[in-house]
């Protein structure tokens, strides 16, 4: 037999699935089980784009997920804004990306801003969603938002609504002005950088 | 996953014969480098941003967990290959020493 020099203990992980462990691109936390939908490889962007950099970003007011509402006048002043659109709940990445933003809570706050998550989901199904996301623990520091009715209204408005009624993959950065600073209309398949969205808010303090 | 590489630096035995590493499949470098400092992780994370790592390894969902035997030889083997993190770090060490009959 041979002799054995070393084990190796090898811990695959994603970028902050629930397990707080790391997570990824494909809802790939063993968190979601049999939960997430496989939509399959989808055309990466498929909406016409309505806003530009240095263009004022298009007022809204959305139902937040735990009660009441939420505008985007309100941090006018106050903070920077970004706006996270993510396709659709139980589907594949947007259930990697929003864990990824809950750890990375200090970014915002070092750069004084909020994040608002917002997909075309009704409320029930974002809180059972939002759930399963957290199940290792915890809760989502950020306000979650309802672009369900009107369905898709300020998706529409910010030009990111595609063709079968789910939002693209999209990130704004809006400053305390309400101008917009930043935008990644992303491929739908993937997930966008931590780093480029930090770089982005570093950048609104210069 | 500390708490485990802890156990294993404590242990005069152990220390030498065994390693931890993590890997982040999916994550950039500026991904892992943040995670490792946001849990004060104390073994090495390595960034699998391509995921070629991910997908060699069969495409697996996380935390998945593999024990690989590196024999002097150099040829290896896996004694352990599962989903799923642990509740009790000295329990999953203790199944490491077992199977890997180290």
């Amino acid at each position: 037999m041979l002799r054995i020099k070393y084990v190796f203990v090898i811990c695959v992980v994603g970028f902050l699935a629930a397990f707080v462990w790391l997570s990824t691109v494909h809802g790939r936390s063993a968190a979601y089980k049999d939960n997430i939908y496989p939509v399959g490889k989808l055309k990466p962007r498929d909406s016409v784009p309505k806003l530009k950099v240095g263009e004022r970003a298009p007022e809204f007011t959305l139902a937040a997920m735990g009660g009441g509402e939420i505008s985007l006048k309100q941090y006018r002043g106050k903070k920077n804004v970004v706006i996270s659109f993510v396709p659709a709940a139980w589907t594949p990445v947007c259930s990697d990306q929003w864990p990824g933003y809950n750890i990375a809570k200090n970014y915002f706050d070092q750069n004084d801003a909020i994040l608002l998550g917002i997909t075309v989901d009704n409320i029930p199904t974002l809180y059972a969603w939002t759930n399963q996301m957290c199940m290792g623990g915890g809760t989502l520091w950020f306000p979650v938002l309802s672009d369900f009715y009107p369905h898709g209204a300020v998706a529409d408005k910010y030009g990111v609504l595609r063709s079968d009624g789910v939002s693209e993959r999209a990130l704004f950065v809006i400053d305390k002005k309400g101008i917009i600073r930043y935008i990644d209309v992303h491929d739908i398949n993937t997930r966008p950088r931590l780093e480029v969205l930090v770089g982005e808010l570093e950048k609104l303090g210069k | 996953m500390n708490e485990l590489y802890r156990a294993i630096q404590e242990s005069k035995d152990l220390r030498d014969k065994i390693k931890v590493i993590g890997i982040g499949a999916g994550n950039s470098p500026f991904e892992v480098d943040f995670f490792q400092k946001n849990y004060e992780v104390p073994f090495p994370l390595f960034s699998d941003q391509d995921l070629s790592i991910h997908k060699v390894i069969g495409e697996v969902r996380t935390p998945y967990f593999f024990g690989v035997k590196i024999n002097d030889d150099g040829s290896n083997e896996v004694f352990y290959s599962k989903l799923g993190g642990f509740k009790d770090a000295n329990e999953f060490l203790k199944l490491m020493v077992k199977l890997s009959g180290i």
